[in-house]
């Protein structure tokens, strides 16, 4: 009896442990996009609060910032996310002598900064927290 | 990217490099190693199975037990009870020195363990063996115990079979070793410069002599508008190179059949030319020179120069059964049994049955034609001239009152100085019962001297004692 | 809403499935002599794996892959030793248990106390402490002297010592400022390395002898802004190497038994053969656990665990294990590449390259790809000190995976 189900189990065990490691091959594959982190050394980027597993999305952790980020549903977007809540185009950062600006583009759901909803073009510091429907980015500036 | 991140990539993919590495060694090491590995005799897994199971019994014809195994406590013991008799056809299997013989050929089946397969490896995980499988064999075990005693004392082998079904009833090759005290003897065997080892009469190459003139004497048969008569006077210079008769006497007037019955050597050689080596190498092959002949134990390949450029002198040597001709016993026994069998060859067999524990019969061999030798017609001819061979010619001491035997002598020269003695023959000539090979190796003498005599015993043996 | 942890839950799922099939057919094997106790504990096992996973994503915001693949690699390991020796396979039920309590200190400890990289000459007295330790109280197993004894429970030094070495590298090299009006201070570096080496050579411990050099070369390679000292340090190993093969009988007899042990097969060669003939009877799909033949191996449950699973569990699952490693070794280095803060970057990277290098050495050794040296299999193999020396390896891993940057930003002011 014990023979006949090591001899099934065997088959079970691989399959089993395989799963396992694509699931996780899986997983990490869903962050791989964003292996130019590292440019952000020296420049402003983005990065996102949520754990990135959590989103129903593509999404990577890290956005660097030119001169201007534009976010948005709309593919021309430099960040775009299939987020029934995120207007076609809705907020943009734009750079200006080494300083940051947030601008809404009029979005039907808004930008909210730090808990509160901008209406206008905002001047951003290191630290702020710029959350879109349930997305929240932090915005580092060295 | 910053160096730093640059380098801790490079060190990332040597690491990724080296996993994939091991992984593509690990495949490559179970598909093209494994195999090999685990059949070293070191692996103690090979012997686990064993250590379980009581192997096999094998027995002759009659029923009579050879080999046997025995549970003694906690270890399976094998006995071979009559040591030196079979060391030759049933071999050995111990755990130091490996398998031989029978024992190897069949080892699957003694065990009862299924080959590698996915259902049977189910098979014998869930239902594993403890008895394996009996071997009926071809051999009448008093004929075995003759047979040796005739040869006893000389190196060499004798074969006899069944011409029409192939049963192989006795094979004998000498020197031999015993299976049952091969730890003991190992050394000593080993280091025999007679190699007790070899089976003579499957593993032995041996110019064939006299005893191939059978096969020229068919190709003369077969070759249409040649002058069958000759005056043979003791010599005759083919190509450069003088062929001479036993003890330089001539023999006169010859026709084909009275040149066979004196073993005329220069009737065949000044015959050679006009045969041809296309048309003797085609009968020698329709008797499996060349040839590999299918058989329980492995047996060399006889050879005919067939595509090899030989001169006349060499066509000349090799229809005398010289030169570069070589033949097996058995092959030699084939060609006896193919003429005694209306020029059909068969195939021979040593295990009849595989008969399980509980005595259901899981496989029997069954009579198979391996190649036609020769026409109808021309088998009894050539059967009419072995006949006169015994009765008048170099075969005489091959007869027996009130059994017609047919047969041919052969003395073979080699290299070592002492000629091979050889005959070969069958009885009774008119309705085949057995079919005998005699090869005394270095024996310094005549086939007709002393191998027919041997084969002369042994048939009156089998004729009386054999249940056919 | 999104559903919090959704995807991450499917192979923790698959993990208690592996484990509560195995655990119930290895019970069902030794139905006979099973005690309660056992049965206790291999649940309670169970529990502290899934728990521990899940509450690892409460606690930590960190990665949350590494623990999940160091789980799967304990379970197979533990079958493994269990299906071997029950009652070695309660013993590392303990051990993991422990070792999961470790993980958990290690990451409070680093999280909450501050100044970890400042203390270098610290962890090098600690390592030449432990050194002395194992020669005064030094016992010989298995032919080399690096284990000690204390109050019945045996103890391997080197297996700290490991770590120290990683963090003495990662101290040096994140207070490089500190130190670059000392002349020469990178070759006090080579110099107290090799020291390790020389003392490891020593007590016939070739293996680790060869991790710590790995290790050290790793990180030298990266982060050594004097290439010139990259060469000198390989040139000295190969040195160094062929010094060994002369003086060292035992360096030798490793050497030819690689290339050839067929010649040896009774004596020298033995245990590699016994390991290769193992992994042939496995083929594919191995021969079902509890149906293969691993008392033949020698230390089955430590060094040769990957000949045994292989056989018992096929080849397979033998590349499985291989990709468990991968993958933790590329998270490893996923961790040291987002890691902003220097110290627990190199920290980062040298446990990724210890992990990477042990299972390369021995799953390599076993296979006759590369010369034997005894260590252990991490995570996998039977063994106390090298269970919990791994965990508290892993909990460095866990709090550098975790932002730092912000918390340490003084630290970056200073330089």
């Amino acid at each position: 009896m014990f023979n006949i189900l090591s001899l099934v189990f065997k088959y079970i065990f691989i399959i089993i442990i395989y799963l396992f490691i694509f699931s996780i091959i899986r997983l990490i594959y869903l962050d791989i996009g964003n292996m130019n982190y590292d440019d952000t050394d020296n420049s402003a980027y983005l990065k996102l609060i949520n754990k990135m597993e959590d989103l129903p999305y593509k999404i990577s952790e890290y956005y660097t910032i030119d001169e201007k980020l534009t976010f948005g549903r709309n593919q021309s977007n430099d960040i775009y996310i299939k987020d029934p809540f995120v207007s076609k185009r809705h907020f943009q950062i734009i750079e200006d002598e080494g300083d940051y600006y947030l601008e809404d583009l009029d979005s039907a759901n808004g930008t909210y900064l730090n808990q509160e909803k901008i209406e206008d073009v905002v001047k951003l510091r290191n630290g702020d927290i710029i959350k879109i429907s349930n997305i929240e980015f932090l915005f580092v500036n060295k | 990217m910053k160096l730093e991140n640059k380098r801790i990539i490079s060190v990332l993919i040597v690491f990724c490099l080296s996993f994939i590495g091991l992984v593509g060694y690990m495949s490559y090491f179970q598909v093209f190693r494994a195999e090999k590995i685990k059949q070293n005799s070191y692996n103690k897994r090979l012997w686990i199975n064993e250590e379980n199971i009581v192997r096999g019994s094998i027995l002759d014809r009659n029923g009579t037990v050879l080999a046997y195994s025995e549970k003694q406590g906690d270890e399976i013991k094998r006995y071979y009870k009559y040591g030196r008799l079979y060391s030759h056809i049933i071999g050995y299997s111990y755990r130091e020195y490996g398998k031989a013989g029978l024992e190897l050929t069949y080892n699957s089946q003694l065990l009862n363990i299924n080959e590698n397969s996915a259902i049977n490896e189910i098979i014998n995980i869930v239902a594993p063996s403890t008895v394996g499988n009996n071997l009926e064999l071809t051999i009448d075990h008093g004929l075995q115990e003759k047979t040796r005693n005739l040869l006893k004392g000389k190196k060499g082998t004798v074969i006899s079979m069944n011409p029409k079904t192939g049963e192989i009833y006795s094979m004998v090759s000498l020197p031999d070793f015993d299976s049952s005290r091969l730890k003991e003897d190992w050394n000593e065997i080993a280091e025999d410069p007679n190699s007790p080892f070899l089976n003579r009469a499957i593993q032995g190459l041996y110019p064939p002599g006299s005893t191939f003139k059978l096969i020229t004497t068919i190709g003369a048969l077969n070759t249409s508008n040649l002058d069958l008569e000759y005056d043979c006077v003791g010599s005759v210079n083919v190509h450069g190179y003088t062929f001479t008769d036993y003890q330089g006497k001539g023999h006169g007037h010859l026709n084909l059949k009275s040149a066979l019955v004196n073993s005329c050597n220069t009737y065949f050689t000044s015959k050679s030319t006009e045969i041809g080596r296309d048309t003797l190498g085609r009968v020698a092959e329709g008797f499996m020179f060349n040839n590999k002949i299918p058989f329980d134990l492995p047996v060399k390949t006889s050879s005919f120069p067939v595509n090899e450029n030989i001169d006349k002198t060499g066509l000349a040597a090799a229809s005398i059964g010289q030169g570069k001709v070589l033949a097996t016993p058995l092959n030699m026994l084939l060609v006896a049994s193919g003429i005694a069998n209306d020029g059909e060859v068969v195939q021979p067999y040593l295990v009849k049955n595989i008969v399980s524990k509980d005595g259901k019969m899981l496989k029997t061999t069954r009579t198979e034609t391996l190649s036609r030798g020769t026409s109808s017609i021309m088998a009894d001819k050539v059967k009419d001239m072995m006949i006169d061979v015994i009765k008048y010619g170099t075969g005489k001491n091959g007869s027996i009152k009130n059994v017609q035997v047919a047969g041919k002598t052969g003395t073979a020269e080699n290299a070592s100085g002492n000629s091979h003695a050889w005959f070969v023959g069958f009885a009774p000539a008119d309705d085949p019962k057995i079919a005998v090979t005699v090869l005394l190796e270095e024996e310094g003498s005549s086939g007709g001297r002393s191998a027919a005599p041997i084969a002369r015993d042994l048939i009156i043996y089998a004729l009386n004692n054999i249940k056919f | 809403m999104i559903k919090k942890g959704a995807k991450s839950r499917q192979p923790r799922n698959l993990l208690f499935l592996f484990e509560a099939l195995s655990l119930s057919l290895l019970f069902l094997y030794q139905w006979d002599s099973l005690e309660k106790s056992t049965y206790i504990t291999a649940i309670g096992l169970v529990l502290i794996i899934y728990l521990s996973n899940f509450l690892l994503l409460k606690i930590s915001d960190g990665d949350q892959y590494i623990f999940l693949i160091v789980t799967m690699l304990l379970s197979i390991g533990l079958i493994m030793i269990y299906r071997i020796d029950e009652g070695l396979g309660v013993k590392q039920l303990l051990w993991i248990s422990i070792g999961i309590l470790t993980f958990y200190l290690t990451y409070f400890v680093l999280r909450y106390i501050k100044g970890w990289r400042n203390w270098g000459i610290l962890y090098l007295g600690l390592s030449y402490l432990l050194f002395l330790f194992t020669f005064v109280l030094g016992s010989r197993i298995k032919g080399a002297k690096n284990w000690i004894k204390i109050g019945g429970i045996s103890f391997q030094p080197a297996e700290i010592t490991k770590l120290l070495l990683i963090f003495i590298i990662a101290s040096f090299y994140s207070n490089k400022e500190k130190y670059k009006d000392i002349k020469y201070s990178n070759y006090y570096l080579v110099g107290i390395v090799y020291s390790f080496i020389a003392l490891l050579f020593l007590q016939k411990d070739l293996g680790m002898a060869v991790l710590f050099y790995v290790i050290f070369l790793a990180l030298q390679y990266i982060y050594e802004e004097d290439r010139k000292l990259i060469f000198l340090n390989i040139g000295l190993f190969l040195a160094g190497g062929l010094l060994g093969y002369v003086v060292f009988d035992h360096v030798k007899v490793r050497f030819v038994t690689w290339l050839n042990p067929w010649p040896y097969i009774d004596n020298k060669g033995y245990q590699i053969i016994q390991s290769l003939f193992a992994i042939a009877e496995g083929g594919f799909f191995g021969t079902g656990l509890g149906l293969g033949h691993p008392y033949f191996i020698p230390h089955a449950d430590t060094d040769f665990i990957f000949s045994a699973i292989c056989e018992e569990m096929g080849l397979f699952t033998g590349i499985g294990i291989i990709m468990l490693f991968l993958i933790l070794v590329y998270r490893g280095f996923k961790i040291a590449l987002r890691q902003k803060n220097k110290f627990y970057k190199i920290l980062a990277l040298g446990i990724s390259v210890l992990f990477g290098i042990q299972s390369i050495v021995i799953i390599g050794g076993v296979l006759k790809v590369i010369p034997l040296t005894g260590i252990t299999l991490p995570f996998v193999s039977y063994g106390g000190s090298s269970m919990l020396s791994n965990f508290i390896a892993l909990g460095v891993l866990q709090v550098a995976s975790e932002d730092l940057g912000l918390e340490d930003e003084h630290y970056e002011i200073g330089e």
